[in-house]
C-alpha cells in the first residue's frame, strides 16, 4: 500500500470482552469510507485504532503510504472529529485552530489548499474568520463543524476520522451539515473514514461502505453494491432493507429462479453463486420497489419485456405516515412493506383491510444465500 | 375511511392542565434549609457581635496572637501546596486509569476524614515523633525535626486536609471529556502537552476548589496539631490556651480575628478559582 489513501490490513484486537476480528479495508485519496454498524459493533474502536489509541494485536495501518502501526497518535497526521465536534471549550476559536498548527508543515504536500498553517487563513477558508474570538459554547452546530474542520486541517492531516459527529443533532441540521461536510471533503481531497450507525447517513456520504457487527466485517464495497446487494440478512437489516423474507429455491430457469416463500412463489434473478433447488435463501426487497395497484387495474397482462414481474394479491394491514411517504403493511400470504408518496396514497383512497395487488420486479428481489 | 396522515397533527392544542409546581415540597425545603443556614451562621454572627472594639483591638495587638495567626497561614499555605503537588497527579491517575484495588485506594484517601483528629495526631506522633518510625531517622540524618517546628504543623495539617484536594481534583479530571484529549493528540500534542494545554485547564476549577478546601481545613485544624506540635502555637491552639488561662473574653477576641483573616482569604481564593470566565461547551 503506497498510494495517498488509507489501508487497514487484517486488524485484530481484544478490549475486555470485545474482539475486533481481522478488519480489512482501504480508501483512496479523496474517498469517503463509511464504517456502518449498530452500537457495539466495534466501529469506534476501529476508528480509534486507526488513530493510534489502541494497539492492535495483529494487522497494520497505512496512511498516505506510511506504515503508522507503531506510531503514537500525535505522529499519524490525522484530523479527528467527534460527536458535537469536540472543540476545546476553554479556548476561543482561533486558539483552537492555533493549537494544531505545525508550522505549515505538510508532509505529503498533497493538500489542494493554499494553507500556510496560519489559523486566520484557515478560518477564512472555512468562512468563520469573523468568529475568531468566540468561545465554542457560543457557536451554532454549523459553525462548530467549520471550526473543527479548520482545526483538523491545521494539523496537515493525511486522513480524516469522523466518529458520529452529527449524532446529537436534529434531523434537519444533520442533513445540512452532512451535505456541507461532503462538499468540503471533495474539495480537500483527503481520504475520510466516517463512522455511523445510520444507513441513510452512509448512503449520502459514502463512496464505500464497510459493514461491521460484533467486531466482524460482514461486507465491504461500493455504496450502491452494499445497498442493492447485501451479502447477508444481517447486512440487509443494517442498511435498512424493509423486507427480508425466508424462502427456498424451487427451480431455476436460466437467469431466473423461482423461490418458494410460504405458499407463494416469487421469481427473481438467480443468485450469482450456484444454488440448486431446495437451497434455503433469504430475499431482500426494498419497500420502494414494492408497488401497489388497485385489484382492477392489476388484471392487465404483464408486458413481455418483464418476464420476472411478480404479482401478488393481498390485504392492507395498516398505514403509517412518514413525512412525505406513507408506509403500508400488506399481507400477501407473506408480510410486505411498501412505500407510497402521500398524495399518491390519498388519491388511491387506501385503508386498512382493503384488497390490493402488489407488484415487484424480479430484479428488485435480491437473493441472499448467506 | 380514517386517514392517518392527518391524525398525526390533530392532537396538538386543546385544554391541558397548567404544570403545577410541587409547592408543598418547595416550602418544606425552604423551611428546613433556612433552619440549617441559620444554625451555621448565627453562632459566628453572635461571636462577632459579642466583641467590644477595645477588647478586640487589644488582642489584635498582642504579638503572640499575631504570630500564631501568621504561623497558621504559613502552615496552611505549605500544606495546600504539598497537597496540590502530590494530590493532583494522584487525582489524575484515579480519574483516568482503572486498576485492581482502586476502590481500596479511594477509601484509604477518605480515611483521614473519618478518623477523629486527636487519633490522627497520636498516629502521626508514632511516625513523626521523637521516637517515630520516620521522625527519629530524619532528625538524625538530615536534621528535619517534626516536634516544635513548622514541619510538624504542616504534617498534621496535610494529613487531615489532603483528601479534599484529591477528591475535588479527581472529580474535576473525571469531568474532562477524554475525547478532547484524544483530539489534542491527533493534532500533534504529545501526552505531556495535552495534559498542560487541555486537561489541566479544563480541570482547573475542581483542583482550585480542592486546594481551597485543603487550605481552609488546614487553618482550622486543632486536634492533630495540638498533639503533634504544641509549640509553636498555631492560631487555634493559641485560642485554646487563651481560653484556659484568661477565660472567654480574650479567647473570643482572638477567635474573631482568626475568623476574619481566614474567611477573607477563603473568599479571595474562591473568587480566584472561579475568576476566569469558563463556560462549558454544551
Amino acid at each position: 500500500m503506497t498510494d495517498a489513501g488509507v489501508a487497514v490490513e487484517t486488524l485484530s484486537l481484544s478490549l475486555g470482552a470485545f474482539r475486533l476480528d481481522a478488519v480489512d479495508f482501504a480508501a483512496a485519496r479523496g474517498e469517503i469510507l463509511v464504517v456502518l454498524g449498530p452500537n457495539g459493533s466495534g466501529k469506534s474502536v476501529t476508528l480509534e485504532t486507526i488513530a493510534g489509541f489502541h494497539r492492535p494485536e495483529s494487522g497494520r495501518v497505512w496512511i498516505a503510504g506510511r506504515d503508522v502501526t507503531a506510531l503514537p497518535p500525535e505522529r499519524r497526521k490525522i484530523g479527528f472529529v467527534v460527536q458535537n465536534f469536540g472543540l476545546f471549550p476553554h479556548l476561543d476559536v482561533e486558539a483552537n485552530v492555533a493549537l494544531a498548527r505545525r508550522g505549515g508543515r505538510n508532509g505529503s504536500g498533497k493538500a489542494a489548499l493554499p494553507l500556510s498553517g496560519d489559523p486566520r487563513a484557515l478560518l477564512k477558508y472555512f468562512g468563520v474568520a469573523h468568529l475568531a474570538r468566540r468561545r465554542p459554547a457560543d457557536l451554532s452546530p454549523g459553525e462548530k463543524q467549520r471550526v473543527a474542520l479548520a482545526r483538523a486541517v491545521a494539523g496537515a492531516p493525511d486522513l480524516f476520522l469522523f466518529d458520529e459527529p452529527f449524532s446529537a443533532l436534529d434531523a434537519q441540521t444533520r442533513g445540512e451539515l452532512r451535505d456541507e461536510l461532503k462538499a468540503f471533503l471533495r474539495e480537500l481531497k483527503i481520504p475520510a473514514i466516517f463512522v455511523s450507525h445510520d444507513h441513510s447517513e452512509a448512503l449520502t456520504l459514502a463512496d464505500k461502505i464497510v459493514v461491521l457487527r460484533g467486531g466482524v466485517m460482514l461486507q465491504s464495497g461500493p455504496t450502491a453494491e452494499i445497498f442493492q446487494k447485501p451479502a447477508a440478512a444481517a447486512v440487509a437489516r443494517i442498511v435498512g432493507v424493509e423486507n427480508i423474507l425466508d424462502g427456498r429455491i424451487a427451480a431455476t430457469d436460466g437467469g431466473i429462479a423461482a423461490i418458494a416463500v410460504g405458499d407463494r412463489t416469487l421469481r427473481a434473478l438467480a443468485p450469482a453463486r450456484f444454488a440448486g433447488p431446495g437451497t434455503p435463501v433469504r430475499l431482500s426487497i426494498r419497500a420502494e420497489d414494492v408497488s401497489i395497484a388497485a385489484p382492477a387495474e392489476a388484471s392487465a397482462p404483464a408486458p413481455e419485456s418483464e418476464p420476472a414481474r411478480n404479482r401478488l394479491d393481498g390485504k392492507i394491514l395498516g398505514l403509517r405516515a412518514l413525512g412525505a411517504l406513507v408506509a403500508i403493511e400488506i399481507d400477501c400470504g407473506l408480510p410486505l412493506k411498501a412505500y407510497l408518496l402521500g398524495p399518491q396514497a390519498r388519491a388511491m383512497k387506501l385503508g386498512a383491510g382493503d384488497a390490493v395487488t402488489v407488484e415487484i420486479a424480479g430484479d428488485a428481489i435480491h437473493v441472499m444465500t448467506g | 375511511m380514517a386517514w392517518l396522515i392527518a391524525a398525526g397533527s390533530a392532537h396538538a392544542g386543546g385544554e391541558r392542565a397548567a404544570p403545577s409546581r410541587p409547592r408543598g415540597l418547595y416550602l418544606l425545603c425552604w423551611f428546613l434549609g433556612s433552619l440549617l443556614t441559620a444554625f451555621l451562621v448565627v453562632p459566628l454572627l453572635a461571636l462577632t457581635l459579642s466583641q467590644s472594639w477595645t477588647g478586640f483591638s487589644d488582642v489584635a495587638r498582642m504579638a503572640d496572637v499575631r504570630d500564631a495567626i501568621v504561623l497558621s497561614l504559613e502552615g496552611a499555605f505549605l500544606s495546600a501546596t504539598l497537597a496540590a503537588l502530590a494530590g493532583v497527579p494522584l487525582a489524575y491517575g484515579l480519574a483516568r486509569t482503572s486498576f485492581p484495588g482502586k476502590g481500596v485506594v479511594e477509601a484509604l484517601i477518605d480515611l483521614p476524614l473519618a478518623v477523629p483528629h486527636t487519633v490522627a495526631g497520636i498516629a502521626l506522633l508514632m511516625v513523626f515523633g521523637r521516637q517515630g518510625v520516620l521522625g527519629e531517622p530524619l532528625a538524625a540524618l538530615v536534621g528535619l525535626k517534626f516536634w516544635g517546628t513548622l514541619a510538624g504543623i504542616v504534617v498534621a495539617m496535610l494529613f487531615v486536609s489532603a483528601p479534599y484536594t484529591v477528591n475535588a481534583a479527581r472529580i474535576g479530571f473525571a469531568a474532562v471529556d477524554p475525547r478532547l484529549e484524544k483530539i489534542a493528540r491527533t493534532l500533534g500534542l504529545n501526552p505531556w502537552r495535552t495534559f498542560w494545554r487541555i486537561t489541566l485547564p479544563l480541570a482547573r476549577r475542581g483542583i482550585m476548589t480542592g486546594v481551597t478546601l485543603t487550605y481552609a481545613r488546614s487553618i482550622s485544624e486543632f486536634g492533630a496539631v495540638v498533639i503533634l506540635v504544641y509549640y509553636p502555637m498555631t492560631a487555634p491552639v493559641k485560642i485554646y490556651e487563651l481560653f484556659l488561662r484568661f477565660g472567654l473574653d480574650q479567647a473570643a477576641s482572638a477567635a474573631v480575628l482568626l475568623l476574619f483573616v481566614s474567611l477573607g482569604l477563603f473568599l479571595i481564593l474562591r473568587a480566584l478559582s472561579r475568576g476566569a470566565p469558563e463556560r462549558e461547551n454544551r
